[in-house]
């Protein structure tokens, strides 16, 4: 059991992270061009879009996938209530601060569940491609959730920009891409996988090292230059609270009786954090609230913990539970 | 040579939108929108990301007559009251002052 975290932690897309955040974090003047690193990210999306939707036309509709997807979306509302209380309780953060940061943690890394299917399939234990779908509905609750925890002080929530906000939220490239390779890969099914497998399924393990590398660089530069605006107690949150929102998602896991890849897949969407679409979706709602604070949080200390040993912990409760 | 006032404002990209509204309610002719590459603010070092918008700045450039530049002026203000940004108003020298 062990040996599959070992060898989960030792990959090359783990160690290619890792390279990248001390890179990073040692200024060094590594740079992927911004222009591929945003190519990288838009294939990224659609590969794991398509192969979850090529795996949904194989599997079809079924009772478990519309509760897991159900739980998926409790859970995002659910998370940042629990980030909200525990951050209130052991960090000194204001209340707008801390709801934006909770945001965060209910809402996914969609990099995070990319790597954790990997590693997961790396571990030879088998996941349904229905995932990607509980994903994309687990981007966005947790926003709903923060507005609310931060409703009660008016004047830390932007009022005025509703419109700007709901379509920075349903419109935001990853949500567009990912739910939209997933309807695809959905609606063609095996003849369209036949088509595009060259592309899009056998070349993403190489294409996340380089990623994977970038998304080292960055979080390694964020934690440098934001280290100094967040208290231990707040760091310590960035590592617990993933193993809190995993631990409720394996009941979830347990009590649906999931095989052990999905419910590794399910824990690593709940212990995720965004800092894609919730970032921005907060300077819109919550303009007070600081992005050096949950940015660093989230990108700097969450995200390195998760891909590093997050997700061997998560495979490895995931077995446990499946028995 | 004709002197009219130059508007410069630093504005994180996610209000932006909301900026250029202004601008043109203001009856502005025209603005110029610049990227910004990287920056110092707020205790901490930024620069541009490729994963998120949230910490992207611009720089919007817009010149014209004083009256323009003050109504836009209220209305960006109550803007920056809330989202992160710098504003400055200079005079300039236009060459062609009929064009703003």
């Amino acid at each position: 059991m062990f040996d599959v975290a070992l060898a989960t932690l030792l990959s090359p897309v783990v160690l290619f992270f890792v390279l990248g955040l001390l890179a990073g974090l040692a200024r060094s003047d590594i740079t992927i061009p911004e222009a591929v690193s945003k190519g990288l990210a838009i294939y990224l999306m659609m590969a794991i879009g398509l192969k979850g939707g090529f795996e949904m036309a194989a599997s079809g509709l079924t009772a478990t996938i519309v509760a897991v997807m159900i739980c998926g979306i409790l859970l995002s509302f659910l998370l940042p209530a629990i980030a909200f209380f525990l951050l209130r309780m052991t960090t000194r953060l204001p209340s707008v601060d801390a709801a934006a940061t909770a945001a965060h943690y209910g809402s996914i890394s969609i990099v995070t569940f990319v790597a954790a299917t990997q590693a997961v399939d790396l571990s030879g234990l088998p996941s349904a491609g229905y995932l990607v779908a509980v994903a994309a509905l687990m981007e966005t609750p947790a926003i709903v959730t923060a507005l609310l925890l931060a409703g009660r002080d008016k004047k830390k929530t932007q009022q005025s920009a509703p419109t700007g906000l709901i379509r920075e939220v349903a419109l935001n490239a990853s949500v567009v891409v990912l739910v939209g390779a997933l309807i695809i890969g959905w609606v063609t099914g095996a003849p369209g996988k036949a088509q595009v497998e060259g592309v899009f399924i056998t070349p993403l393990q190489g294409v996340l090292c380089l990623f994977l590398l970038d998304m080292g660089l960055s979080a390694g530069r964020g934690l440098r230059n934001g280290w100094r605006m967040l208290q231990p107690a707040t760091i310590g949150f960035g590592i617990y609270m993933p193993l809190v929102s995993a631990s409720l998602a394996a009941l979830v896991a347990f009590i649906l009786r999931l095989p052990p890849g999905d419910a590794a897949l399910l824990m690593t969407l709940a212990a995720s954090a965004s800092y894609i679409a919730v970032p921005a979706a907060m300077r819109l709602a919550l303009p007070s609230a600081k992005p050096s604070i949950y940015l660093t949080l989230s990108l700097g200390v969450t995200f390195p913990f998760n891909l590093t040993v997050g997700i061997p912990i998560y495979i490895l409760i995931a077995q446990y539970i499946a028995g | 040579m004709e002197q009219k006032k130059r508007l410069e404002l630093i504005i994180e990209r996610m209000a932006l939108a909301r900026a250029r509204d202004i601008l043109e309610e203001a009856g502005l002719t025209g603005y110029t929108i610049l990227s910004a590459m990287a920056g110092y603010g707020g205790g901490r070092r930024w620069r541009r990301s490729d994963l998120s918008t949230a910490e992207e700045m611009t720089v919007v450039i817009s010149i014209g007559d004083e009256e323009k530049i003050e109504k836009a002026l209220a209305e960006l203000h109550k803007l920056l009251e809330a989202q992160i940004g710098v504003l400055s108003v200079t005079t300039v020298d236009v060459l062609r002052p009929d064009r703003f």
